[in-house]
């Protein structure tokens, strides 16, 4: 392994470790409930990082696949008592099944096309999810309630026992929802570093060189939506068991663009940075209230927050630490 | 047999002594100098005209604190921002109870919004005090959620008052509805047909709307073909504002009902367009509280008070907006409760002081209404008058009515 690689790994190895010892240190000074919303959209921001920061397909439609999940989960706890921890894995088999399904039209569409039909989607699913037809399955406008659900671990209010630790039912979730991210990240650096990773950033970089050069542009396309919207659904399962409550309204259209931005500021096509993706999308919010209460101008404060962001790091936080270190770096390994 | 009696009477004393001195002391949110209370509000979002609703109680609060507070305890009240979201609210009222380890919920807003916490606030046994929301839910349905109650007259009681108005009046009109699709609307037609009673059948249209909708103009245009002489608009502040632009727009010269969660005058003055809007004369509406921009109390001593906390204790925020008062009468029945809950209020006697109230004296609200509940009655606020908008204000007329569903 070359000098820089082995640097890589050696970094990469630290940097989990530390994560690792952020979930267990950070309850201390944050919420239980904070740190797994956060969870939800750092697996979700991951999952989008995949088809529009590696393939180059935007997605302005991700808070749907994770409705389709958080739905599924939340069916199957209360209308068919599945403990809540099977259906993490069915609800991201459902999610991604939508997301291929999603990924047929992306095989003619791209760029801002695609973009628009994915937005479509977003903006009709909270409709969908009310749709009279469907209220026998979603429950309609009401949405469906997990507290108190033999399905849900404890019920949402007992201690939850782990390896003879007795734990808070947000606690649990918490740590829950942080292992299973932990797990996404590594198959998503599995499956990137490798042949599959080269391929979609053939394809994101020149449609026309990767197809010359033996990539099946629809197959990929298709295949990296249908990844990313496992992830989607995933995070919507663990939002919905955490937040034991699932309506049309915890999915609205917002939720999409909100996970756009939080890919967009942790720096597309990169994965450690996503941390600080998900970071930002669940604090802005708080500390733009913490400037004022006054009507309006917690909207305001978010908007004018993140158009500094995009002017003083285009190319988001992984970009800026890139440009910053990078020069550094470079003269370590390059020094003799 | 000596030491035997002295064994026994530790024993006891062992345990009485925590049972009688210590049970209070472990609830949470209460101490010798404050109490910490919380609620959830839409800050942002498209509901966020309702958060004065806390703003106003929260200002009336710090006038207390200033005061010295109840029992020497400092109110803390911490509102957060829910974005009028469901599945928004469990997560902040759990925020409040989990982390922030609230004494109690209070004054949180919306109908499904605290539909969605109430299974869990009853099951941890922490108060739900002054929903604000007017679901006859709160009120009746205390078997199943004991920690909960409401605090304004319910919608069905509103829905009645104005059927009941409409068969002595206008027995032969045909009625167009427009309703929010929730149980606030639902329970708003339901009291109107229940006041309509023999005339129900009066009612020939109705569209609803989700609070996420973007604007009710296709509603309106639905209704209009209906040549219903009597529009109720069941639906809040933004919306109805739309509706009568769009009514206005479409030439329909119907009698409009506006529900009160939308009649506060200074949405009736946007929604008049400042007069230029000719559909507003003679709506119609209900109301429990005495209205800031109203002459008529330009000398009371309620109204002055209200303007005094706004001025010290709410900077910045707008005297006009009707809410801040409702939140000040809500603020003041909760101090009225603490005040009964004893020198050191537990959960539960909080909870009791709340559903034994009898209030002769809120400043904010209507002169001689009472605010009276018992273990079995537990609307707060029964009582209403009509009322007319007319040159621009509200113009009460016949008495006070009972408004019970």
């Amino acid at each position: 392994m070359s000098r820089l690689g082995l640097a890589r790994t050696a970094g990469a190895a630290v940097a989990l470790g530390a994560g690792i010892a952020a979930v267990f240190l950070a309850p201390r000074w944050v919420s239980d409930l904070r740190l797994s919303h956060m969870g939800v959209y750092f697996i979700a921001i991951l999952g989008l990082n995949i088809v529009t920061g590696y393939t180059g397909q935007i997605s302005l439609g991700h808070g749907a696949f994770m409705a389709v999940g958080g739905y599924t989960t939340a069916i199957l706890v209360a209308d068919h008592g599945v403990r809540d921890l099977w259906t993490i894995p069915i609800a991201g088999l459902v999610g991604g099944l939508a997301g291929f399904l999603v990924g047929i039209p992306a095989l003619r569409l791209s760029g801002p096309y695609l973009a628009l039909v994915t937005f479509g989607l977003a903006v009709a699913m909270p409709d969908i999810l009310k749709w009279d037809k469907l209220e026998g399955l979603t429950h309609g406008s009401k949405g469906i309630q997990l507290f108190l659900q033999p399905g849900l671990t404890g019920k949402g209010f007992e201690h939850v026992h782990v390896f003879g630790h007795a734990l808070t039912f947000t606690r649990w979730v918490h740590y829950l929802t942080w292992a299973i991210a932990l797990v996404l990240l590594i198959v998503a650096w599995l499956l990137l570093r490798g042949a599959l990773g080269r391929a979609f950033r053939a394809v994101r970089d020149s449609e026309v060189a990767a197809a010359s050069s033996g990539v099946n542009l629809a197959a990929y396309k298709t295949l990296a939506f249908a990844i990313s919207a496992a992830y989607a659904g995933i995070a919507g399962s663990l939002l919905v068991i955490g937040g034991f409550y699932a309506d049309p309204p915890t999915f609205p259209a917002k939720l999409s663009l909100t996970l756009l931005v939080g890919v967009v500021v942790a720096g597309l096509g990169s994965l450690w940075a996503v941390v600080a993706g998900a970071a930002f999308i669940e604090f802005l919010p708080d500390l733009a209230l913490h400037v004022s209460k006054a009507q309006g101008v917690p909207d305001a404060v978010y908007g004018a927050a993140l158009v500094a962001i995009v002017l003083v790091l285009p190319t988001g936080l992984a970009g800026g630490l890139r440009r910053t270190l990078t020069p550094l770096t470079t003269r370590l390994y390059t020094r003799r | 047999m000596g030491r035997r009696l002295l064994l026994v009477a530790l024993v006891v004393l062992a345990l009485g002594i925590p049972g009688a001195f210590g049970g209070g002391a472990s609830d949470p949110g209460i101490t010798p100098t404050s109490i910490h209370i919380g609620g959830t509000t839409p800050l942002t979002g498209p509901a966020q005209a309702f958060s004065t609703v806390a703003k106003g109680a929260f200002a009336y609060f710090r006038y207390v604190n200033a005061r010295g507070g109840v029992n020497k305890r400092k109110i803390n009240y911490e509102y957060l921002d829910d974005q009028y979201t469901p599945s928004e609210t469990v997560r902040q009222t759990r925020i409040l109870v989990q982390d922030k380890h609230v004494f109690a919920i209070f004054n949180a807003l919306g109908t499904e919004q605290n539909q969605a916490t109430e299974a869990y606030l009853n099951q941890a046994q922490v108060p739900q005090l002054f929903v604000a929301s007017g679901a006859t839910t709160w009120g009746r349905d205390y078997r199943r959620n004991p920690w909960t109650i409401g605090y304004q007259p319910t919608y069905i009681a509103e829905g009645a008052m104005y059927g009941n108005y409409l068969r002595r009046t206008q027995p032969k009109a045909k009625i167009a509805i427009l309703y929010q699709n929730d149980d606030y609307g639902k329970d708003l037609i339901t009291g109107l047909k229940r006041g309509l009673g023999p005339k129900a059948g009066n009612i020939v249209a109705r569209e609803s709307y989700e609070p996420t909708d973007a604007d009710v103009q296709s509603q309106i245009a639905r209704l209009r073909p209906s040549k219903a002489a009597v529009l109720m608009l069941f639906s809040t502040p933004k919306f109805t504002i739309q509706a009568y632009q769009y009514v206005n727009g479409l030439g329909w010269k119907p009698k409009i009902f506006v529900n009160a969660v939308s009649s506060a005058s200074n949405i009736m003055l946007i929604s008049s367009s400042r007069g230029h809007n000719k559909r507003v004369e003679g709506s119609i509406s209900i109301v429990f509280l005495k209205d800031p921009n109203d002459p008529k109390w330009a000398r009371d001593p309620g109204v002055a008070l209200y303007r005094k906390i706004m001025r010290t204790y709410a900077r910045g925020e707008n005297p006009k907006d009707v809410y801040n008062l409702y939140g000040m009468s809500v603020a003041f029945t909760f101090i009225d409760a603490l005040k009964h809950a004893g020198k050191n209020p537990t959960r539960q006697s909080l909870m009791n002081a709340a559903i034994r109230l009898n209030e002769r004296n809120n400043p904010f609200l209507l002169p001689r209404m009472v605010i009276k509940t018992t273990p079995t009655e537990r609307f707060p606020i029964d009582q209403a008058r009509l009322e007319r908008w007319h040159n621009g204000r509200w113009i009460s007329f016949g008495g006070l009515l009972r408004a019970r569903s």
